[in-house]
């Protein structure tokens, strides 16, 4: 427990990318494969009503990364991603539930709220590496478990998935 | 006032402290507990193992479904591959799977699962023509697989069921420890509660209680009597009771906080008190405080300086020191002390003057009456005619009256004043009632009535008690019924009595007379007390007969009494403490009168002329010659030049009163040194008489001068006949004995019986008490050793010493001891002739 702290404490590393400002014309096609597919009421699209990222333009929103440790991964890792607020900010979620799911068509409910500064990511990169879909990849929803406790919750737990590949927004 | 300190609520009250504290760190303890356990059950660890696990089943079925589809959609059966390879990685390396990977079965199957995707990764990393060409065997081999993917994933289940159990047990378990220590808490708090209750009951009852006590102090100090002070350690005045006030006529209200010294100590004692104040303040020596009661001078508001009587205790309060006085005003005490002590003073001073007056007076009275009846005696020697004989006759029976009563206020005066004293000696009580029977006889024959006496079983002659006072009682009540008795009977009986193992005298005198009535009868031992009229002019008499008899009883330490029927006859008693004494050798019967057997050579000292003439002229008649000395001095003198046989000496003389002149005369070494000193007086008290054996007297005689009495010192203090012829040492007998021992023994011998001699003379001469025995045997031992030596008179004097050892005879031993120093001072020198 103690030692949870701990390394939340000192795990945490702070926001390093600033996230440029980004709208809706400056969200570019994706020229490689496309790795994520946002549906549903979202402001901004790309492509007929949707926005499609592949991992340039994904990771051009803007990027952070933390360390954790995770309840499916063995020792301390560091995560890179981009945030999942710079994401509902960008599509002008406020409110409502994001429907995530993953290749598998698993999918879960993240309510937009969870979507904070300091919050969850949608990972690409775990210690520096792309994450293939062999190891959880290519996308993974990372909490910054060590940071908090409401973030070892079993619900939190839920949410984080991983080979994430589409996102629909409902209010 | 000192307050109560209660240490049982300080001890509680860090009770009750340490009970909460360890009530609080319990409640720590447990809500930290509880909040780690609900912690940890809300940080599940787990994610939702059972369906990931069901879940790799599933995707295992998707693989096997690309693998077999048709056509066969390689993109999809790489992706599913990708995806099912991802979950048995997650499977295999994720911490909440730990458990799973532990189980031995388990594990197999996940090594299995690995060897597989091991062996397939190759295959699907391949172009598309190998995979597809290796497509068969991939359907064999997860064909294969299958049945060990459910395998794992219900093994799975199972564990993560078992454990889940386990974990709700262990919540449950913590819960029910909770509630345990809740409950613990909560009675430990139960218990807290209903100690502090009873905590609280037991201060509230102690407030009550002093509160209480304080009412009551308040109203002890406002009722009391006495005025009650409290001041600080300063003197300064905290309280002053109501009582105060009035006593010393200040308001509280004004003397609060004033220094008690400048209020009640009067100016002559502030010094004083500012001294003790001080070193008490000092923690001296403390002279007032607690010292009980003490009576000082105090200061009302007026100035008036009167006494109290003052009690000062200190007390140490949470205020520090104080003094509480109780002061009480005692100047109508000490005034009305001071008026009785006046009364008493004044009482006292008249009743001795009373006394002395009264002992004055029959003292002159008695000179004179002396003179009278020594007179009368003269004349009857004067040759008279039958009617002078009558009349002197009636003349000295009225002097010998008047004598008498003088002689009743003397004894009353000297009994009242707790003069009276008594002299026990061996005495023959028979041989008393004998001669006042003998001398009442004469009066009963006329009053034709038999007078008899006797013992009542058997006799006691010989008693311890005063014989002047007894033949006083005798006399008077045997007296007083031959008096009133007319041809009746008058006896006296005697008992020995034992009462209380002491030995009692009873003797009962009885008449057949006219009897006295029941209201006399009360009164009759009262002072003044008469019967009749017609009787006291019969018969004659103060009134303080009986009066006198019963305080002379009452001093012999025994009681009179008195029954009586009017008309029939009256019985009176005495009952006596006596002792029985040994009656002396050949003194059964009082020793005759001794006429002297030559003349003597009497010096008479006596400053009364008539008294003087009196004496005289009767001591002449007996045939002595006398020669008169006018006063001690004189007597003193003429003592030096001539030796008497006999001195008579007055006591109360001008000049030079008898009793110096004894010791004069005895001090000296005049020719009359030696000679029989007897003193004359007209009233000697027994304190008197020891006084006057001490001066050297041998002997008194009272006045006035009685032939019988005279003719009775006469012959105890004549010459005894070792004084005549004897010679002192025979000296034929000397010589035998010196001859027997030889010179040299008989010398050694000589001077131990010398030293015998002196030693035994300076011993019956000291003032050591004696007894006849030791006398007699001391006596008898050396009058052996003087035959021995031939010293005739002075073996004479011992033998006679020795006799009236053995007989009690207390006068002949004195005269005889006194006459030894001669006798030995003159055998002396004859012995070492």
């Amino acid at each position: 427990m103690l030692a949870q702290i701990v390394k939340t404490t000192f795990g945490l590393v702070a926001v390093i990318g600033i996230a440029a400002a980004a709208s809706a014309q400056d969200i570019a096609l994706p020229q490689g494969a496309v790795v994520l597919t946002v549906t549903g009421e979202i402001d901004v699209a790309n492509a007929d009503g949707t926005l499609i990222f592949d991992r340039e333009t994904l990771a051009a929103l803007g990027t952070e990364e933390f360390e954790t440790t995770t309840i499916w991964t063995e020792g301390l890792h560091r995560f890179e991603g981009v945030s999942l607020k710079t994401l509902t900010d960008l599509i002008g979620a406020q409110e409502g539930t994001l429907l995530a799911t993953a290749i598998n068509d698993y999918t879960v409910e993240i309510p937009v709220s969870d979507a904070v500064a300091d919050g969850p990511i949608i990972a690409f990169k775990m210690d520096g590496e792309t994450m293939s879909v062999r190891d959880k990849g290519p996308l993974w929803v990372v909490y910054p478990y060590d940071m908090s406790a409401d973030y070892r919750s079993e619900v939190i737990y839920s949410r984080s998935i991983w080979q994430l590949d589409r996102i629909e927004v409902v209010k | 006032m000192r307050k109560p300190k209660f240490k049982l609520p300080m001890i509680s009250r860090t009770l009750a402290v340490l009970a909460g504290l360890v009530a609080f760190i319990a409640i720590g303890f447990l809500s930290y507990d509880v909040a780690r356990k609900i912690r940890l059950l809300g940080s599940a660890s787990s994610d939702n193992v059972q369906w990931s696990l069901t879940q790799t089943e599933v995707e295992f079925l998707a693989l096997q479904n690309q693998i077999e589809a048709d056509p066969v959609d390689l993109g999809q059966l790489r992706e599913r591959f990708d995806i099912f390879y991802s979950r048995i990685g997650m499977v295999n390396r994720a911490a909440v799977f730990a458990e799973l990977r532990a189980n031995e079965i388990s594990s197999a199957h996940l090594d299995a699962i690995a060897a597989f995707l091991d062996e397939t990764v190759a295959l699907i990393d391949a172009d598309d023509a190998v995979l597809l060409a290796g497509l068969p065997t991939l359907a064999e081999r997860s064909e294969q697989l299958r049945p060990i993917v459910r395998a794992m994933s219900l093994s799975g289940l199972r564990l993560f069921a078992e454990t889940a159990d386990e974990q709700r047990q262990a919540v449950a378990r913590t819960l029910t420890e909770l509630a345990v220590a809740l409950a613990a808490l909560i009675g430990a708090l139960a218990l807290a509660i209903v100690y502090l209750y009873r905590l609280n009951i037991r201060i509230f009852n102690r407030e009550l209680e002093n509160n209480q006590t304080a009412t009551r102090m308040r109203t002890v100090m406002g009722t009391s009597l006495d005025g009650v002070i409290i001041s600080d350690g300063e003197g300064r005045i905290l309280e002053f009771s109501p009582a105060a006030e009035a006593i010393f006529g200040h308001k509280t209200a004004d003397v609060l906080g004033l220094e008690v010294g400048e209020v009640i100590v009067p100016d002559h004692m502030r010094a004083a008190h500012d001294t003790g104040m001080e070193r008490m303040r000092k923690g001296g020596e403390r002279h007032v405080v607690g010292k009980g009661r003490v009576r000082l001078d105090a200061k009302r508001a007026n100035g008036e300086v009167f006494p109290v009587e003052l009690a000062l205790q200190s007390a140490t309060t949470d205020q520090g020191q104080i003094f509480i006085a109780f002061l009480r005003d005692i100047s109508h005490r000490v005034a009305a002390e001071a008026e009785l002590v006046a009364a008493r003073d004044k009482a006292l001073a008249s009743e001795k003057m009373k006394t002395d007056f009264l002992a004055t007076m029959s003292h002159e009275i008695r000179t004179p009456l002396n003179g009278l009846l020594g007179n009368m005696s003269l004349l009857r020697d004067t040759p008279l005619n039958n009617l002078q004989d009558r009349y002197v006759g009636y003349m000295e029976s009225s002097g010998r009256l008047l004598m008498s009563h003088i002689s009743d206020v003397l004894d009353i005066t000297r009994y009242d004043a707790g003069k009276l004293s008594t002299m026990t000696a061996p005495m023959n009580i028979s041989a008393l009632l004998q001669d006042i029977i003998d001398n009442q006889s004469s009066t009963a024959s006329r009053n034709e009535t038999r007078l008899e006496w006797g013992w009542d079983g058997p006799a006691l002659h010989w008693i311890n008690s005063d014989y002047d006072r007894l033949q006083h009682v005798m006399m008077n009540l045997i007296g007083n019924a031959v008096k009133f008795t007319k041809r009746g009977k008058v006896s006296v009986v005697l008992r020995k009595m034992t009462q209380d193992d002491n030995d009692q005298l009873h003797i009962e005198i009885a008449d057949t007379g006219p009897g006295i009535s029941e209201d006399l009868a009360t009164r009759i031992f009262d002072d003044f007390v008469t019967g009749n009229t017609a009787y006291d002019r019969e018969v004659g008499g103060t009134g303080l007969g009986l009066s006198i008899a019963k305080r002379f009883v009452t001093a012999l330490g025994g009681q009179i009494g008195v029954n009586s029927v009017e008309g029939k006859g009256s019985t009176f008693w005495v009952q006596l403490p006596v002792t029985p004494a040994l009656a002396p050798n050949g003194a059964e019967q009082p020793a005759e009168i001794q006429a002297p057997t030559r003349p003597l050579n009497v010096l008479l000292v006596e400053d009364n002329e008539i008294n003087r003439i009196v004496a005289r002229e009767m001591l002449e008649a007996e045939g002595h010659s006398v020669t008169l000395a006018h006063d001690g001095r004189e007597g003193v003198e003429l003592s030096k030049t001539k030796k008497f046989d006999l001195i008579f000496m007055d006591i109360s003389m001008p000049v030079m009163d008898g009793r110096v002149a004894t010791r004069e005369i005895r001090k000296g070494h005049g020719a009359s040194a030696h000679a029989p000193i007897v003193a004359l007086t007209a009233n000697a008290m027994a304190s008197e008489q020891e006084d006057f054996k001490s001066d050297g007297m041998n002997g008194i005689l009272t006045k006035p001068l009685s032939r019988t009495a005279l003719r009775h010192t006469l012959s105890i203090h004549q010459p005894q006949s070792y004084a005549g012829n004897a010679s002192l040492v025979s000296h034929e007998h000397s010589a035998e004995t010196r001859d027997a021992l030889g010179e040299e023994a008989f010398a050694k011998l000589r001077a131990r019986f010398m030293r015998e001699v002196e030693d035994l003379v300076a011993w019956l001469q000291s003032d050591e008490t004696q007894d006849y025995l030791e006398i007699a045997a001391r006596a008898h031992k050396v009058a052996g050793s003087a035959a021995v030596f031939g010293a005739v008179q002075l073996r004479e004097a011992l033998k006679l010493i020795e006799q009236a050892a053995k007989a009690g005879d207390n006068a002949t031993i004195e005269r005889v001891v006194f006459g030894l120093n001669g006798v030995w001072r003159d055998t002396k020198i004859a012995l070492v002739e």
